[in-house]
C-alpha cells in the first residue's frame, strides 16, 4: 500500500518527519519497504499483512498512527442524506445467496457529467499505483483508498429493469468483465445480475456491459459485504486479482458501507455533478453482530510475560476503536471493531496489547529446560559420515531435490513410481529425484567445465519414490564419485587415476569408520546407469544396500564426460541400523603374532573373494588377518594365470605359537588352495 | 723441543676455539694441513735439518701432532656438519609441498546446520527428521491456513496431487511434535522447504530453514525473546543486537518479524542493511492457541513459541555471498572457500 504523506495529513496531524513515521509504523507491524519523494511528496510504501485488510486504506494507516500517537482523528465529510427528494430512478436489490453476500447497499444518482476527474484526484490515484479513467470510476477508486472498501459504479441506464439481484452462477455460465475477457464460471462463484444477466462478479470485477462510458449521466452505486473465502476462491479459479478481491478476500468492514457510500456521493455531487435520484437502499437482512472476546490481564501477563496495568490495558485497546466492558478484576469482554477483521481469539487482543506496550520492552528470560536434548536416528550417523568423507577427501554437494524427464530415462529407478509434480516450474524440475546420482553427475560436468578434473565428491539427502501401494516413500540416501586422481596431482605422488578399487576402498573406509556390521562388494549385475564391467553391490546382512561402478561408457558419452567416473549409491537408511556396533574391549595379546607370506599363481577365473572365504572356513581360529600384498599378471607367469602374494598373520591369544604349527597352518592352506583352486607355489 | 709442541698445540687449540662454521674450519685445516705451506708441513721439513739422535721423536711427535689436529678438525666439522644438517640445508629442499593429503570440505550449509543443530541440543531440544513431500494438513491446515487462507499466497507451492505437496516450510515441527510428544516439548526441525520461486539471484525453489517450537506451562514471549538471542548470538557473533517488532503469521499470535544488527556495519547503515542498521532475519511468535487445540494441547495449561529461519539467507549474510545458486551449482571453487 503506497501512503503519500501529504494525503495522509487529510486525516491527521503528522508532527514527524516522513522517516520517523516510517519507523513508527514499521515497528507497530506494518514495515515500510520503502519512502520515495513524487513532486517533493514523501511517499510511504507499507508492507500491509494479510491478517490486516483494515489498513489498505488511508483511514485505517490514519487510525493506527492515531493511537500510536494519541492524536485525533480528522472524520472525512460525507453527504449527510441519502434520499432522493423525488425517486426518479426505481431501483431494486434482491440478495438471493445470503450467505455469500450478507450485505448490499445501493445509491442511484443522476445528472452526471462525466469527464476527467480533477487534477489533485488524479495526482493522488496515481501516487498510490493507480490509473485515472474517469471522474466516476476515479472517485470510487478514490474512495477505495480512503476507506479501504471496494465500490462499484454501474451505469444505471444499461441495467434491465433497475434491478440487482445477487445470486451464484449457473455452472459454464459466460460473461465478459470489464477488462474484455470472456471468463466461464461456476456455480460456486457469486454474481450480480441485473433483470437480464450478469453484470458483475461479486468483489472481482464488473461487467463490460454496464461499464460507465462518456454518455453515462445516471449511475447505480454498490457497496456490499461479500463472504472472504467466496471472494478469495472466484479471484483464485479466474486466476483474476483486482484491488475490490484483494480486500473482500482478507475481510472487509460489514459496517463500513453505509459510510462509504456517504462519501462517494459527497465526492460524486462536489466533483461530477451529480443528485440523488435514488435513495439508498440497504439491504441487509441479518446484521452481523460485533465479534466480542473475553479478555484477562493475568492470561496477558502470563503470555507476555510482563505485568501490565488496567488503565493501561483498557486505554490501549479503546485507542484502537475496542470497546472493553469491564467484567471484573482484570477481566473485560471486549467488542472489536467491525473493521478488524482478524479479531478472533484473546490472543490477538493480546497481541493489540504487546503492540502498544512495545515488543522492545519485554524482558529477555531464558525457560527451564526440562528435557535433554536429543539427536535424530538418522542425523548422527550422518554427521559422522560426513565427517568421515571430508577426511577421505570427498568435498559435500547439494543439489535440487528436483528431476527432468531425461535424468528419470538415464537414471531409471530401480522399483516403484517417481512423483510428479502436478505444477513444476520447468520441464527439468517436473519430478523429485529418485536418485542422487544424477545430481552427483551434473556436478561432476560442472567442474569439468571449469578445468578441474581431479574430483570427489558425496551428498547425503533425501530420494523420493512412491511405492507400489501408492505411499510416498523418502528415503535417506548417500552417493559419492571420484574421477581424475581425485584430488591434484603431487611431486611426491603423482596420484594413481580413480578406479573401482579406490571407490570400493573408500566404501569400505568410510564403513568400518562407522563401525558397520561386516560388510562384502560383491560383483552384481548393474542398474542402468553402471558400466557392467565394473559394477558390484554392497551386501550386509544378507541385504543389497548399495550398488558402486563405473558410470555407463554411453552416459559419460552423452554428457560429454572426458574421464571415467567411478559412482556409489547407498541406501543410508537402510544402512542405519547396521551401524554403530557396541563395542566390546578385547585383552591384548601377550604373545607374539607370527607373518608368512605366500606366493601363489591361479588361473584368471580364480577370484580372490574365493580364495578368501574358502581359507576362512578351514577354521584356523588363530588366522588373525589375511591381506593381498601383491597381484602379478605378466611374463613371468604362464598366460590366462595371475600371481597373487598373501600375508597371513597368525596369532594364539594362549602362548606362543610354535613353528611347527604355523609351518601344519601354511599347509593345510596350500593343500586347499592346490586342491580346490588349482593354486601353484611361485 | 717438547715446550714446542705444546705451543704449536695451544695455538691450534685457539685457532680451532675462533672457527664456528665450516668454512672457518676449512681455513683452520689449510692452515695447519695444506700440503704445500700448511704449519705442521712446515715444521715437519725441519725435520731434515734436525741432528740425526734427535729426528725420530721430533718426528713422532710431529706425527701424534699432526693426528691430533686432523681428529680434532674432523671432530669440530662433523659437529657443525651436523648443525648444519640439522638445520637443514643440506639434506633437501624442505620448500616443496608435503605428502598430498587431501582433505574435502563439507558444503557451507550443511555446516551451519551442524552448527544449529548443536546449539538446539545443547539447550535440551529433541531433533526431528521429517518428511519434506508432506500432506495439506500438516503443512497448512493444522497451522491455521485453511484452504482459502490469503496468507498461503505467500508460498507458492509445489503440488503432486490436492493434498499432497512439497512442504513449503519446515514449521510442519509443529504440529509433528505436539502430535509425538506431550509437554514439555522442545522441538527444531532442520531441513530443506520448497516454493515455487523460479531460481535467481535471491530466489531458489528449494531452500533451507530451520524451525523451532517449545511448548510447556507459563511459557512467555519473553522465554522466545531470551531463547532468540542466545540462538542468534551464537550464530552470528556475541555483540550483535535483536530487534523484535510485530509480523504476521497465521500460525503464531503474537507474532514478530525479528531483526538483528546489520552484521556488516554494526548498525551504522549501509548498502547491506539498506541504510536501516537492521536485517530481517526470522519470524517467530507465540504459538497460536488454534494450533495447540488442534494438536491435543490444552491451551489453557500450556502456551509456547516457535521460530523460522532460512538457513542459507545466514550463510548468504555470514559469508558474503552474493548468489544463492552458487549453493547448488557445486563448484568446487566455491565449496573449497568453505
Amino acid at each position: 500500500m503506497k501512503i503519500s504523506i501529504e494525503w495522509l495529513r487529510e486525516y491527521l496531524d503528522l508532527p514527524e518527519s516522513a522517516e520517523q513515521l516510517a519507523l513508527i509504523l514499521t515497528m507497530a507491524g506494518h514495515v515500510v519497504e520503502s519512502i520515495t519523494e513524487i513532486a517533493g511528496d514523501p511517499v510511504l510504501e507499507v508492507e500491509i499483512t494479510s491478517n490486516r485488510p483494515d489498513c489498505l486504506s488511508y483511514l485505517g494507516i490514519a487510525r493506527e498512527i492515531a493511537a500510536l500517537y494519541g492524536t485525533k482523528l480528522r472524520t472525512p465529510r460525507t453527504a449527510k442524506m441519502l434520499r432522493a427528494r423525488q425517486e426518479r430512478a426505481e431501483y431494486h436489490i434482491e440478495i438471493r445467496d445470503r450467505d455469500l453476500c450478507p450485505r448490499y447497499v445501493g445509491l442511484v444518482l443522476d445528472g452526471i457529467r462525466i469527464g476527467p476527474s480533477p487534477d489533485w484526484m488524479q495526482r493522488r490515484l496515481a501516487a498510490s499505483g493507480m490509473r485515472p479513467v474517469n471522474s466516476i470510476v476515479d472517485i470510487t477508486n478514490y474512495v477505495l483508498l480512503e476507506y479501504g472498501h471496494p465500490l462499484h459504479a454501474f451505469d444505471f441506464d444499461k441495467l434491465h429493469e433497475g434491478r440487482i439481484i445477487v445470486g451464484r452462477a449457473r455452472q459454464g455460465q459466460k460473461m465478459e468483465t470489464l477488462d474484455g475477457i470472456e471468463r466461464e464460471l461456476d456455480s460456486e462463484m457469486l454474481l450480480i445480475n441485473d433483470g437480464a444477466g450478469p453484470v458483475a462478479i461479486a468483489g472481482v470485477m464488473g461487467g463490460r456491459d454496464s461499464e460507465i462510458s462518456d454518455t453515462t449521466t445516471r449511475v447505480l452505486l454498490e457497496c456490499a459485504y461479500f463472504q472472504p473465502a467466496s471472494v478469495r476462491r472466484t479471484s483464485k479459479k479466474l486466476g483474476l486479482s483486482t484491488e475490490a478481491s484483494y480486500r473482500f478476500e482478507r475481510g472487509a468492514d460489514w459496517d463500513g458501507p453505509p459510510a462509504a457510500i456517504a462519501r462517494t456521493c459527497y465526492w460524486i455531487r462536489r466533483l461530477a455533478g451529480g443528485q440523488i435520484a435514488g435513495s439508498l437502499q440497504d439491504v441487509y437482512p441479518e446484521p452481523i453482530a460485533p465479534v466480542r472476546i473475553g479478555l484477562r490481564r493475568d492470561r496477558a501477563e502470563a503470555l507476555l510475560g510482563v505485568s501490565l496495568t488496567p488503565e493501561f490495558i483498557g486505554s490501549t485497546l479503546k485507542s484502537l476503536h475496542f470497546k472493553p466492558v469491564r467484567q471484573g478484576k482484570g477481566q473485560w469482554l471486549v467488542q472489536c471493531p467491525t473493521f478488524r477483521a482478524d479479531m478472533e481469539l484473546e490472543a490477538d487482543l493480546i497481541e493489540e496489547v504487546a503492540r502498544f506496550y512495545g515488543y522492545q520492552r519485554i524482558p529477555a528470560t531464558i525457560p527451564a529446560s526440562r528435557s535433554a536434548g536429543q539427536s535424530s536416528a538418522v542425523h548422527s550417523p550422518e554427521q559422522a559420515t560426513r565427517h568421515i568423507m571430508r577426511g577421505l577427501g570427498f568435498s559435500e554437494i547439494m543439489s535440487l531435490s528436483f528431476a527432468g524427464e531425461q535424468d528419470q530415462r538415464r537414471f531409471p529407478p530401480p522399483e516403484g513410481q517417481s512423483l510428479e509434480i502436478r505444477n513444476p516450474l520447468t520441464e527439468e524440475t517436473r519430478f523429485l529425484r529418485a536418485s542422487l546420482v544424477p545430481g552427483l553427475v551434473k556436478a561432476v560436468k560442472c567442474n569439468f567445465n571449469h578445468n578441474q578434473y581431479q574430483v570427489q565428491l558425496f551428498e547425503i539427502a533425501k530420494i523420493f519414490r512412491r511405492g507400489a501401494d501408492g505411499a510416498v516413500c523418502e528415503r535417506n540416501t548417500l552417493a559419492m564419485a571420484g574421477t581424475g586422481t581425485g584430488a591434484g596431482r603431487s611431486w611426491l605422488d603423482p596420484g594413481a587415476e580413480y578406479d573401482f578399487y579406490r571407490l570400493k576402498g573408500a566404501v569400505l573406509a568410510l564403513l568400518a569408520g562407522l563401525r558397520c556390521a561386516p560388510a562384502e562388494v560383491v560383483p552384481a549385475p548393474p542398474p542402468a546407469w553402471l558400466n557392467e564391467a565394473s559394477s558390484a553391490a554392497l551386501m550386509i546382512d544378507g541385504k543389497c544396500l548399495g550398488v558402486l561402478g563405473a558410470l555407463h561408457p554411453a552416459l559419460a558419452e552423452e554428457y560429454k564426460l572426458k574421464q571415467t567416473v567411478h559412482i556409489a549409491e547407498i541406501d543410508f537408511q537402510g544402512l542405519c541400523p547396521y551401524l554403530f556396533s557396541p563395542i566390546r574391549f578385547q585383552p591384548l595379546a601377550r604373545f607374539p603374532s607370527v607373518e608368512r607370506d605366500l606366493s601363489i599363481t591361479v588361473s584368471r577365473e580364480v577370484s580372490y573373494g574365493a580364495l578368501r572365504r574358502a581359507i576362512l572356513d578351514l577354521g584356523i581360529g588363530e588366522l588373525a588377518a589375511l591381506e593381498l600384498t601383491d597381484v602379478y599378471e605378466g611374463d613371468q607367469i604362464p598366460a590366462g594365470r595371475v600371481g597373487m602374494t598373501l600375508r597371513f598373520t597368525f596369532l594364539d591369544r594362549e602362548g606362543t605359537l610354535v613353528i611347527d604349527r604355523v609351518q601344519r597352518f601354511s599347509d593345510n592352506v596350500v593343500r586347499l588352495l592346490r586342491e580346490s583352486f588349482g593354486a601353484e607355489l611361485r | 723441543m717438547s715446550g714446542s709442541f705444546e705451543e704449536l698445540r695451544r695455538h691450534f687449540e685457539e685457532d680451532l676455539t675462533r672457527a664456528s662454521s665450516l668454512d672457518d674450519v676449512k681455513r683452520v685445516r689449510d692452515k695447519w694441513l695444506a700440503r704445500d705451506n700448511g704449519i705442521i708441513t712446515g715444521e715437519m721439513k725441519r725435520l731434515r735439518d734436525l741432528p740425526k739422535e734427535e729426528r725420530p721423536a721430533f718426528g713422532q711427535g710431529m706425527n701424534q701432532l699432526r693426528a691430533q689436529v686432523e681428529s680434532r678438525i674432523e671432530e669440530l666439522r662433523a659437529a657443525l656438519q651436523a648443525a648444519e644438517d640439522l638445520r637443514g640445508r643440506k639434506r633437501s629442499d624442505l620448500t616443496r609441498p608435503g605428502y598430498p593429503f587431501a582433505l574435502g570440505t563439507l558444503h557451507p550449509i550443511r555446516q551451519l546446520q551442524e552448527e544449529i543443530e548443536a546449539i538446539f541440543v545443547s539447550l535440551g531440544f529433541t531433533v526431528f527428521d521429517l518428511p519434506e513431500v508432506e500432506t495439506d494438513y500438516y503443512n497448512f491446515e493444522a497451522l491455521n491456513m485453511p484452504r482459502l487462507h490469503p496468507a498461503r499466497d505467500a508460498q507458492d507451492t509445489f503440488y503432486f496431487d490436492d493434498n499432497l505437496l512439497l512442504r513449503t516450510h519446515c514449521s510442519t515441527v509443529q504440529v509433528h511434535a505436539m502430535e509425538s510428544m506431550k509437554p514439555p516439548i522442545r522441538a527444531v526441525n532442520i531441513g530443506k522447504a520448497y516454493r515455487r520461486d523460479a531460481f535467481d539471484a535471491t530466489h531458489s525453489p528449494m531452500f533451507n530453514q530451520v524451525d523451532v517450537l517449545v511448548v510447556d506451562a507459563g511459557i512467555t514471549m519473553g522465554d522466545l525473546k531470551g531463547t532468540l538471542e542466545i540462538f542468534l548470538k551464537r550464530v552470528f557473533q556475541q555483540d550483535i543486537r535483536m530487534r523484535l517488532r510485530p509480523g504476521y503469521f497465521p500460525f503464531v499470535e503474537p507474532g514478530a518479524e525479528v531483526d538483528i544488527s546489520c552484521i556488516f556495519c554494526s548498525g551504522s547503515g549501509c548498502r547491506i542493511c539498506k541504510q536501516s542498521g537492521w536485517i530481517e532475519i526470522l519470524g517467530a511468535g507465540m504459538v497460536h492457541p488454534k494450533v495447540l487445540r488442534i494438536s491435543g494441547v490444552d491451551d489453557a495449561r500450556y502456551s509456547g513459541f516457535a521460530w523460522g529461519m532460512g538457513i542459507d539467507r545466514v550463510a548468504i549474510l555470514k559469508y558474503g555471498v552474493d548468489d544463492i545458486r552458487l549453493f547448488f551449482e557445486n563448484d568446487l571453487r566455491f565449496l573449497n572457500q568453505f
